[in-house]
């Protein structure tokens, strides 16, 4: 601004200078004009260099106070800044300071609001996706329908089951979906009867690739906080495998039961007719002896199965592998065996080669199953047949291989299948021999679940059958 | 009174024998057989009183065989005993509707089947002098 001032004044001076030749070539006095021109000029710049002055301090003034109601008002929360000297900018800069408190803490309770809010966002972002993962990760099928019976939630197993395209059917009608009536008119009746604690227990039975399985459905209806509708949510559990688990278990309690029931009867029986006095004579009573001792070693032997398979498939048994050879447990097992197979006149043949490889195996197991299979063999071979026991080692294969052939009567080719089952017996042999049907399941269980070996068996009716195991040879 | 003829069937030789012996010695005569079709054709040759079966066979039940025995002529009201070692039981249902008499549990006592038989014969005559 001073600059414009000097600037100004040294314009008008320059411009009378200019002027001086000329004016004095036309004659006028100069002198006079000039000392009048003078006065007015510098009055003239006086009072306009006066003015400047004035608004200059007047500005620097207002500046000044601007800067101190500025630093008044706008100082950080809790420092206190002097307040400007005029008394009513200092009024004025107390209460802008006072709404510009109230600004800095509307705008910080904001802040946190919004910091509480985004919280909120991503901890409901995070609660959807992981209950999201948790429905889809579900082995039970999940159904969310809403208050027009419309899908609003599939699981893929849900999805599996009723063959849903999970994106294509987003609110459409669950009636599209699922076919089966109970079912839908479930779903439509707890929507109609919505209620905290309506919830719905049943079974269905759904054809599930192809094949019948069961169900167990949990319904449940979901409220919002006003309690309204806002779902139901079907789940539903297949607990086929469960049913046919629970069946074997009836079952095996029955057979066992059973088994256990049949030498039972024969001991109390004769134990009964003995001491009714029905035996004859002497020789009848000690025919009774041995039959009540042979039906409890019989129930002695039954349970024995029982309980090493319960142990087996529980993984209770106490196993105890040990490097040994087979052929000294066959040459035992021979040498047991060797009575019955005498009485019934059948040839035991020993083909046993001597072995210099080891297994490594529970001898006392590998004894049972061996003895299981020679047993068999003299059961279902008449009077007259041969049962030869051999044993080799096939180092390619790097295993022992053990092989009981009978000329015994053969297993019908319908009953292969079933042979190392629980209980099973070929029902056309069941009167040649009493058996539980329990022998060639443990001897399975022995060879291939304890001792990753592998059971062999080739049968031919009438002509004769050939059991055998093979086990790794201990390198 | 004239002896009674009772049919046996059981495929345990030890149940057979001591069944056998227990109402031979009770003076009956005792035929026997060790299956279902056994028995029928045992049943078809020949006049019998009674019979008493084991449930569980090789092929056809006791129950079938009671059922199948029932549909014979002559033979509708033929006293039945089951004898019976089935782990969970068998539907009464089951059993009334083969028309059996009487079902014994196994392990059983041949006293108890003994005084099962005289009192079904009993019955029997009792039913058969009423008709008359």
């Amino acid at each position: 601004m001073r600059m414009c001032i000097v600037q100004s004044i040294a314009a008008a001076a320059c411009a009378a200078a200019a002027w001086w030749p000329t004016l004095a070539a036309h004659g006028y006095n100069l002198e006079f004009s000039l000392k009048g021109a003078g006065l007015v000029l510098a009055a003239g710049s006086c009072s306009v260099l006066g003015l400047f002055a004035i608004r200059a301090d007047w500005l620097k003034q207002r500046n000044h106070l601007l800067e101190q109601t500025q630093a008044c008002v706008l100082a950080e929360p809790g420092v206190t800044a002097p307040p400007p000297a005029d008394p009513q900018a200092a009024a004025a800069a107390g209460k802008m300071r006072e709404q510009v408190e109230q600004m800095r803490s509307r705008i910080s309770q904001l802040q946190v609001q919004r910091k509480s809010v985004e919280i909120q966002l991503r901890l409901a972002d995070a609660e959807r996706r992981q209950t999201e993962t948790m429905i889809n990760g579900m082995a039970d099928a999940v159904l969310v329908t809403n208050n027009f019976d419309e899908l609003i939630v599939v699981n893929p197993a849900a999805a599996e089951i009723f063959q849903i395209d999970i994106p294509a059917s987003a609110r459409k009608p669950v009636s599209q979906f699922v076919e089966h009536p109970r079912l839908l008119a479930d779903i439509a009746e707890m929507r109609q009867n919505p209620s905290r604690g309506n919830r719905r227990n049943l079974e269905v039975t759904l054809p599930v690739e192809g094949r019948q399985r069961t169900f167990s459905v949990n319904m449940n209806c979901v409220l919002d906080s006003s309690n309204q509708l806002s779902g139901v949510v079907t789940v539903l559990h297949d607990n086929t495998r469960e049913k046919e688990i629970s069946k074997m278990k009836s079952e095996f309690v029955s057979h066992v039961s059973h088994e256990l029931r049949t030498p039972l009867s024969s001991i109390k029986a004769y134990a009964e007719l003995l001491v009714d006095g029905e035996a004859a004579d002497d020789t009848t009573r000690n025919e009774f002896y041995h039959i009540i001792q042979g039906e409890a070693d019989r129930l002695s032997r039954l349970i024995d199965n029982i309980l090493n398979i319960s142990r087996i498939e529980s993984g209770m048994t106490r196993i105890n592998k040990k490097p040994i050879s087979v052929t000294g447990i066959l040459k035992e097992v021979l040498e047991v065996a060797m009575p019955s197979a005498r009485e019934k006149n059948i040839t035991l043949v020993d083909q046993i080669l001597p072995l210099f490889c080891q297994i490594e195996a529970d001898r006392d197991m590998i004894y049972q199953a061996a003895l299981n299979l020679v047993g068999n063999a003299i059961k279902y071979t008449p009077a007259g047949g041969t049962v030869r026991v051999s044993a080799s080692a096939d180092e390619s294969q790097g295993v022992v291989i053990v092989n009981v052939i009978d000329t015994g009567v053969g297993i019908p080719p319908e009953a292969m299948a079933n042979l190392f089952e629980k209980f099973y017996r070929v029902e056309q042999h069941k009167n040649m021999a009493k058996g539980s049907g329990l022998g060639l399941h443990l001897t399975q269980q022995i060879i291939e679940t304890i001792h990753k070996g592998k059971m062999h068996v080739v049968s031919e009716p009438g002509k004769g059958s050939s059991f055998g195991f093979s086990l790794p040879i201990l390198a | 009174m004239s002896v009674k003829t009772i049919l046996c069937v059981d495929d345990e030789s030890h149940i057979l024998h001591v069944v056998s012996l227990k109402l031979q010695n009770a003076g009956f005569t005792v035929l026997t057989a060790r299956d279902a079709d056994e028995a029928f054709d045992v049943a078809s040759s020949a006049a019998i009183d009674m019979v008493i079966t084991d449930y569980q066979m090789p092929g056809p039940t006791g129950l079938d065989l009671a059922r199948r025995l029932h549909k014979e002529p002559g033979k509708r009201d033929l006293p039945i005993i089951l004898l019976t070692a089935h782990g969970l039981g068998i539907e009464q249902i089951d059993i009334a509707q083969a028309g059996i008499a009487c079902c014994l549990s196994k392990p059983f006592s041949p006293r108890e089947v003994l005084g099962k038989v005289n009192s079904l014969i009993e019955e029997s005559e009792k039913t058969a002098a009423a008709r008359q």
